[in-house]
């Protein structure tokens, strides 16, 4: 401030400088200077990634598929990239002229190697640039997953940073690009629904949805750990989310159904919610169901010279949400009771056991067996870690036990 | 009128925030990734080591200060290493700084216009960080004392909360297992943290404004609390890396430390993508660093030169900082520069520090001898 007394500047005239330059510091910094409206971006919601060749049956498609191309100095024909793109209409005149606001969604594709090169090609097809920050789903065919495996396909969106760690991926067994053509009926655009189907898993096993999405399955891959991606497909005018794509070492193993799905779930202790259906013992054809509320999990490696095997316990608490025997089955009776919790319980094991030897079979290890191996062994595992998943996980055991308690019938015996 | 923020004292507790804040800096978010490829989920007992190993050069550091009361290294590194020696010596320490600036400009650019301003060449991101940092420097030591003082509190507090908004997906098996394998990589790693640390070597300079004020038991345990302090926030933040990301993971991220928050959705929210907001509340951590770092290389040339100010040698530094910044324009390099700047540090800690104490122990000796 001396600089100012030098000039003969006073107090007064010092604060009204003071102030000219607050307002017009708060004037220069506070608006929005690179400011777009919404309907000004393309905002991407869904991706879907086939081979070349896959689809595009029609005359109509071949002519639309020999457009959505370009030349490519380097590397073949390989995938079709499709971009679900949301588009906004704001609302517009008064009146009868008026038109309300809108949401709707469109697909544009384009075919070659490179995912980045097919993005930037797509500009060719839109008057505006894409933005992947609310990107939510990525749907990739299974034909795709096969010919180069999974990492050329994710490679972008885990290295860009304008994507989301919480992308959620899915296999699909037909053409993926028809998953983003799907007109919900509730009029959500498709990206939208096909994440927020997956969120479901907490009531719904049949869903591995407790895999965040792209951020986990990149750390898997890292890990060398199992890929684990739900499989969506697709008839007319219905789809259904449930099952899982294998992929070790980015290479489709193959899928698991919707109970092996939840076995899954068991041994990880993944699940929120599940429905566990028994046979009544009095009545055979008739179903029981127990919803499970919560449950303790533990999973422990043992490790006896050469010899490794696996103990699971697991307490599960629960309510009984249904029974089909109706009256006919006392539920108030404390011994009827203890029998369908030890009928529960032993479908659980069973539902575990199933899991674990499909996944033997398949020799791929789901994560929670040799993660356990290297955590609390990790001798044992540096003996065996170059061929646990074709070697040592199909001959190790497990031995699971389970303690259910039913606390309560419900509100009709 | 007197210059009030001309500081010529100051508490044994402030510098132990000084000290704090110069050694956590920037490299919180640049240094975590070669510690966990190289020490892997022993990491954190590196950074033990390295909180242990560090402080005992600090304490040697004191004990040499505590010898010339009244003075600074620049001014007794003559007298102990003789007048070519000395120079050597003085060069060095600033050169300790030097690196340590230029590479945290560096890697502090590249991962701000990587993650926020991709379209903006790092050059600009440096320069424009370079300008604010010596505006800072340019002030007299009360105001950045000031400026730390307030940073500790404010911005630690506000950085730490958000890095621990990674606690929701924390998996503690990923930890395991605790005690390591690879016990040599867990040394090797110990010695590697001085990334981390670097930046305590300003005790040389600061310590005639306390010795006068504090006994050197005193000041070890303060500077102690400092390095309690930085080897608990460094060990948090590795262990919250590994049970998020996994050792693997973390090994093929440039910035795991940032992508730690990147999967973070806040439950009931639609608030994601936190690790935008990590970097806007690491900025001004790095600011202070960096500030700080170049009033002590500034004050190093000032004390050289016999100046009253250390203002003219700081606008001389200032191009000089900013060439050797955009020069280090590949990962390679950078890694290079990372190195060097370890082994210049490590060497300037464990060689020359010593040595000056011994040296000194002798000269004194001699001296009593000679008077007898």
């Amino acid at each position: 401030m001396l600089f100012l007394r030098n000039f003969g500047v006073g107090k007064w005239s010092k604060i009204c400088l003071g102030s000219i330059l607050f307002i017009t510091i708060s004037l220069l910094i506070g608006g929005c200077w690179d400011q777009r409206e919404l309907q000004e971006r393309l905002f991407v919601l869904a991706v879907a990634i086939d081979k070349a060749d896959e689809g595009g049956d029609t005359k109509e498609e071949k002519e639309k598929k020999s457009i959505e191309n370009f030349v490519q100095p380097h590397g073949n024909k390989l995938y079709r990239l499709s971009y679900q793109i949301l588009q906004l209409t704001p609302a517009s005149g008064s009146g009868e002229g008026a038109r309300k606001a809108s949401i709707s969604t469109y697909v544009i594709s384009s075919t070659g190697e490179s995912m980045f090169e097919m993005l930037r090609d797509m500009l060719g097809q839109v008057s505006k640039g894409f933005w992947f920050e609310h990107l939510q789903a990525i749907v990739i065919s299974e034909a795709a997953a096969r010919q180069g495996g999974l990492q050329p396909l994710i490679d972008l969106f885990r290295r860009d940073t304008e994507m989301r760690w919480l992308i959620k991926l899915l296999i699909t067994s037909g053409e993926a690009k028809k998953l983003l053509e799907y007109k919900p009926p509730d009029g959500e655009p498709g990206g939208i629904f096909l994440s927020d189907s997956l969120h479901l898993y907490k009531k719904n096993p049949h869903v591995p949805g407790w895999i965040p999405g792209l951020g986990e399955t990149s750390q898997a891959i890292d890990n060398k750990k199992t890929v684990q991606i739900s499989r969506v497909e697709l008839v007319e005018d219905i789809v259904k989310i449930g099952g899982t794509a294998l992929f070790k070492e980015g290479k489709f193993v193959g899928y698991i159904d919707e109970y092996a799905t939840k076995g899954t779930a068991f041994f990880s202790a993944a699940e929120k919610s599940a429905i566990i259906t028994i046979e009544c013992p009095d009545h055979p054809g008739k179903i029981l169901a127990f919803e499970l509320f919560r449950h303790e999990t533990k999973l422990t490696v043992h490790v006896n010279g050469e010899d490794i095997y696996y103990t699971l316990d697991i307490g599960m608490k629960g309510n009984l949400g249904e029974s089909q025997c109706g009256n006919q089955y006392d539920t108030m009776d404390e011994e009827a009771i203890h029998k369908v919790e030890l009928l529960v319980a032993e479908e659980v094991k069973h539902n575990i056991l199933y899991a674990f030897h499909m996944y033997q079979e398949l020799q791929v290890d789901p994560g929670d067996f040799g993660t356990k191996l290297r955590a609390y062994q990790p001798l044992a595992w540096e003996r065996v870690k170059e061929h646990w998943d074709e070697a040592a996980f199909p001959n190790v055991s497990l031995f699971p036990s389970v303690n259910v308690t039913i606390e309560n019938i419900g509100s009709h015996k | 009128m007197a210059n009030l923020e001309a500081k010529t004292s100051m508490s044994a507790f402030q510098l132990a925030i000084v000290l704090f804040v110069t050694c956590i800096g920037a490299q919180i978010m640049l240094t975590p990734r070669a510690l966990i490829e190289q020490a892997k989920n022993g990491s954190w007992i590196s950074v033990i080591i390295g909180g242990v190993l560090f402080y005992i050069a600090t304490y040697l550091m004191l004990r040499l200060g505590k010898k010339y009361p009244d003075e600074t290294i620049v001014e007794y590194a003559p007298r102990i290493f003789g007048r070519l020696g000395g120079i050597f010596v003085i060069i060095w320490f600033n050169l300790v700084f030097f690196l340590q600036v230029v590479t945290i400009f560096s890697g502090t650019g590249k991962i701000i216009t990587f993650y926020m301003f991709d379209r903006t060449p790092p050059e600009v991101v440096i320069l424009a960080l370079l300008v604010l940092c010596t505006y800072c420097a340019l002030q007299d030591w009360g105001t950045i004392l000031r400026i730390h003082q307030f940073l500790f509190v404010i911005a630690y507090s506000i950085l730490l909360i958000v890095w621990l908004t990674s606690i929701l997906n924390f998996r503690p098996e990923n930890l395991l297992p605790l005690w390591p394998v690879d016990v040599k990589g867990v040394v090797a790693g110990g010695i590697s943290t001085w990334g981390m640390y670097g930046g305590y070597e300003c005790v040389l300079l600061l310590l005639p404004l306390v010795y006068r004020k504090v006994s050197l038991s005193k000041l070890a345990k303060e500077v102690g609390l400092a390095f309690i302090g930085a080897t608990v926030l460094f060990m948090i933040i590795i262990v919250v890396i590994i049970g998020v990301l996994t050792v693997e993971d973390a090994k093929n991220l440039p910035f795991p430390a940032l992508i730690v928050i990147r999967s973070v959705e806040l439950p009931g929210t639609f608030i994601e993508r936190l690790e935008n907001y990590l970097l806007v509340t690491w900025i001004p951590v790095v600011f202070d660093t960096l500030a700080a770092m170049m009033f002590f290389m500034a004050q190093i040339c000032m004390r050289q030169w016999r100046h009253a100010d250390h203002r003219p040698a700081l606008l001389l530094l200032v191009p000089i900082i900013y060439v050797g910044s955009v020069l280090i324009d590949n990962p390679q390099i950078y890694d290079q520069m990372g190195k060097l700047t370890m082994w210049v540090g490590l060497v300037f800690s464990f060689g020359v520090v010593p040595m000056a104490l011994l040296l000194s122990w002798w000269q004194k000796g001699k001296v009593g001898k000679d008077c007898g």
